[in-house]
Formats: structure tokens, C-alpha cells, sequence
């Protein structure tokens, strides 16, 4: 592992990184509009069930796929799409996965075409000395720390008992990437049923702040 | 004496497959084992396919492989005779394939009745709808964990229900759903949230977009997304004859016709 290397990544996972990923709440703002998630404990359990055995799992997975040697991108950005499961999740994972593409090629000199979030980041990363393990938990925790950040905005929860949702995720983050480093794109199995609905929820709310 | 004998549990294999030719015509019928498919005397538009597993139901490392191939611009239903009961496992997993070919032009609606898990169920079942260029396809799935009318909790699962939609070999939807009995008791509001029935409806067709409003006009609670040719609504509820009344009633929207006659509402 090289520190540079480090550094790179986690430039390409700051939110300051041109993606967008504020716009995005990958359902959660369903879940605060209804009530279901008001508080830290609700919080924390949104996104424990959506990292280790939901979209944060398939993306680490996804990602670890596309830093393979040798990896069929195409394929696994076709699997990414299909394994979206609703009209916003999938434009949320193509349009961070464009922007991202965009600014990474700038940046590397690379021109890769556009590609879903997790296969764009696993592909530009293949170039890095770093392992997979490593990459997968930068990528959650920012996926995490983006939710984090939208839900402080709208549900009574200071900046700091936000941190602190994201401080205890961080086995569960570990725990996810090394899973994901060592599971087959095919194997991707998924239990976030309530989190799965919201999705397609979000899309008749009345009031919407995020575009997922 | 007794206990010195070796029980051999007698494990249930099945494989039924059937194939329509042009005009809905039956081509070739397989059977073999506890599984069987019919083609009721039907008098709607489109002929049915109805399969049924003898064995009344599934247990550990029971084997069930139904599969359906639909010629070219054919239209095909096809179900199951009942619900499929996935019983307590005395060790191994119940294993089932299914496998839908369906022909350029062809348009199949796959609407098994739902699967019931049985308290230790363990059921990995891998369904594939397999679409040439300009085929279509309409399908429903329902779960329900334990009988509801027995009052019975369902505390112990090992559920992978893969639902798999390729066009000429591309993935367009994957649903991999993975539930244990961790899932079970966990309160996470973005887990089961004591849901006892969860079904998916997807249709996949150009106009699957297209169908959206029509859709949320006539079903204002529905929980559903169109995008790229796909349309999926998804729901799940305490209540599974709530449930199976909101998914025949949006199937028979999106299908322009009655449900297939073995399903009984």
C-alpha cells in the first residue's frame, strides 16, 4: 500500500470530488418522511441493513469484481444495472458513475467510458496499491457518510451524534468489504426488502428534496 | 434392532418441462418424478401451463427443476397448481430451478402461486427468464413466512430466492433476495419491519413506461418504478391475504386479463 495511493482514493471519495452524491439519498429520505428512521438508533440500523446486506454489499462487491485483473467491466456494469431495482437507484448509480468517470479520466489521462458508481471507482482503482479490502471500505464509508450527512440535515440529530452513527457502522463497513472482496458478482444475495420499497416510494412523494 | 437401521429419508426429484410451438401449440411435454405439467382446456386467449408438485411440498435436498420454452411471437401463462410449501429442513437445502425460454416476439406471464416458508425452511430456488430479442415478460412472486391461520412464527430460514430476467444473454433485472433468521428479528427499518408476506411484480416490455401512470391512477398505494423497458412494483405486508389480493389485482391490470383459474382469490 502506498500512501500516494491512498491519497488518491481518498480524493476520488471526498464529497468535494465532482459526483454529486448529495443529491442522492438512495431511499433514505422515504424512511425519514414516514418516521420510520427519526433518531441515531434508527439511523444506524437504516444503514447497518443497507451496507452489510444490501446495495453498500452489492456495490463493494461489485467494485472488488471490477479491480480484478482482466475484469469484464461491460459485464459487471450490466450486472450493476440490473441489480439497481428501481428507475432512481439506477440513475443515482449512473449519473455519480458518469461524473466520477469524467473527472477520474481527467485527472489519470484514462478514457473510460461512462459505468454505474461502484464499477467506475473498482476500474479506475485497479491502477492503485491498494488492496481491493481497502478500496471497498473507503467506498462504504463514504456511501455512509454521505447518508449520514443527508439525514442530520432533515431529522432532528446533531452534527456530532451523526459522526457518531458512522463511528459505529465501522465494523460493520469492515466487515462488508472483506466479505465483498471475497464474494462473486453472481453470489450477490440482498435483504434490504423495507429499503427496497422506499425506493420505489420516493418516487410519488409529495415533497422531495433528494433525487433518490 | 431398530436403532441399528440406518433410515434412508427418501428425498423428492422432479423435473417437468414443456414446450409450445407456433399458435400456442404444445410441442414436446417432459415429466419425471414428483413434479407434472398440465395444459388445462383453457378459454382464454392464451394457453396455460399449470405445474404441480406431487410431493406436496418441499424439504432439505429435494430436487425440483420445471422449465417452459415458447416459440417464436407466442403467447404463454403459465402457474402453479397450488402454493408451493417449503417445509422445516432435517438438514440440507431444497433446490429449484426454474428456467423460461422465451422465443423472439413471445411473451410469457410467469404467476406461480406463492411459496410458503415453513419455521427452518431452507429453500434455494433460482428462477430465469431467459427473453430473445422483442420477447416480453410478465411475472409475479409471493412469499409468505408460515400460515397465518396456524399462527405459526417463523424463527429459523434459509431463503435465496434468485429472480433472474436476461435479454439475449443480458442481464435487465436481478433480484437476489437472501433471508435468515437473523432478518427475521431484525428491527431495522430497512428490513422486513414484521412484514410476514413480500411479493415482487415486474413486467418487462417496450411500453413498460409507458404503463406507469395507468398503473398509479388505478393503484394509488403501489410502491413502483418504470425505467429502461422495466416496470417493478414491489410490496410487502403483515397481512399475506391482503398481500395476495393487491398482487392478483395488479397482475390482472397489467396483464388485461383474469388470472389463470387455479389461482383462487
Amino acid at each position: 500500500m502506498s500512501d500516494g495511493d491512498l491519497l488518491t482514493l481518498q480524493q476520488w471519495l471526498s464529497p468535494a470530488f465532482p459526483v454529486g452524491g448529495f443529491a442522492w439519498s438512495h431511499g433514505l429520505e422515504t424512511a425519514i418522511s414516514s418516521g420510520a428512521v427519526g433518531d441515531a438508533d434508527a439511523l444506524f440500523a437504516w444503514l447497518e441493513t443497507v451496507i452489510s446486506a444490501g446495495s453498500g454489499a452489492a456495490d463493494a462487491t461489485l467494485l472488488a469484481a471490477a479491480m480484478a485483473p482482466g475484469a469484464d467491466t461491460d459485464a459487471l456494469a450490466l450486472l450493476a444495472a440490473a441489480l439497481a431495482g428501481s428507475g432512481e437507484r439506477a440513475a443515482e448509480t449512473d449519473a455519480q458513475g458518469a461524473a466520477f468517470t469524467t473527472a477520474a479520466n481527467a485527472l489519470t489521462g484514462k478514457d473510460f467510458p461512462p459505468a454505474p458508481l461502484p464499477v467506475a471507482v473498482g476500474r479506475a482503482a485497479r491502477g492503485l496499491d491498494l488492496a481491493p479490502t481497502t478500496v471497498a471500505a473507503h467506498y462504504l464509508q463514504a456511501f455512509a457518510a454521505n447518508l449520514v450527512s443527508a439525514a442530520v440535515r432533515f431529522i432532528p440529530l446533531g452534527a456530532t451524534e451523526g459522526q457518531a452513527v458512522l463511528q459505529r457502522l465501522r465494523p460493520t463497513v469492515l466487515d462488508t468489504a472483506a466479505r465483498a472482496a471475497a464474494t462473486a458478482p453472481g453470489d450477490i444475495a440482498l435483504a434490504q426488502p423495507a429499503a427496497d420499497i422506499a425506493s420505489l416510494a420516493h418516487e410519488t412523494l409529495p415533497v422531495r428534496i433528494f433525487r433518490s | 434392532m431398530l436403532d441399528a437401521t440406518p433410515i434412508a429419508l427418501q428425498r423428492t426429484r422432479g423435473t417437468a418441462a414443456i414446450g409450445f410451438g407456433p399458435g400456442g401449440r404444445l410441442a414436446w411435454l417432459y415429466q419425471q418424478g414428483s413434479a407434472k405439467v398440465m395444459v388445462p382446456r383453457s378459454h382464454g386467449a392464451t394457453p396455460e401451463a399449470v405445474f404441480l408438485n406431487t410431493a406436496g411440498g418441499l424439504t432439505g435436498g429435494d430436487r425440483l427443476s420445471l422449465s417452459v420454452d415458447i416459440a417464436p411471437g407466442t403467447h404463454i401463462t403459465a402457474t402453479t397448481q397450488t402454493a408451493e410449501r417449503a417445509y422445516a429442513s432435517a438438514g440440507g437445502v431444497a433446490e429449484v430451478d426454474v428456467t423460461l425460454r422465451i422465443g423472439p416476439g413471445a411473451r410469457l406471464d410467469w404467476l406461480p402461486q406463492e411459496t410458503i416458508l415453513f419455521d427452518s425452511a431452507a429453500l434455494h430456488r433460482t428462477t430465469r427468464i431467459e427473453l430473445a430479442e422483442g420477447a416480453n415478460c410478465l411475472f409475479a412472486e409471493m412469499l409468505t413466512l408460515g400460515r397465518q391461520a396456524m399462527g405459526e412464527t417463523v424463527r429459523s430460514l434459509d431463503l435465496l430466492d434468485r429472480r433472474i430476467v436476461t435479454r439475449a444473454g443480458v442481464p435487465l433485472l436481478v433480484e437476489p433476495l437472501r433471508l435468515t433468521g437473523l432478518d427475521l428479528v431484525s428491527r431495522s427499518p430497512a428490513g422486513l419491519c414484521g412484514a410476514r408476506a413480500l411479493a415482487t411484480i415486474a413486467l418487462v416490455t417496450p411500453d413498460a413506461e409507458d404503463r406507469l401512470p395507468g398503473l398509479r391512477r388505478a393503484f394509488p398505494d403501489a410502491t413502483a418504478s418504470a425505467w429502461d423497458g422495466r416496470l417493478v412494483c414491489r410490496a410487502m405486508s403483515p397481512d399475506p391475504h391482503r398481500l395476495r389480493r393487491d398482487v392478483a389485482a395488479i397482475v390482472e391490470y397489467l396483464r388485461g386479463a383474469a388470472l389463470p383459474r387455479v389461482w383462487q382469490i
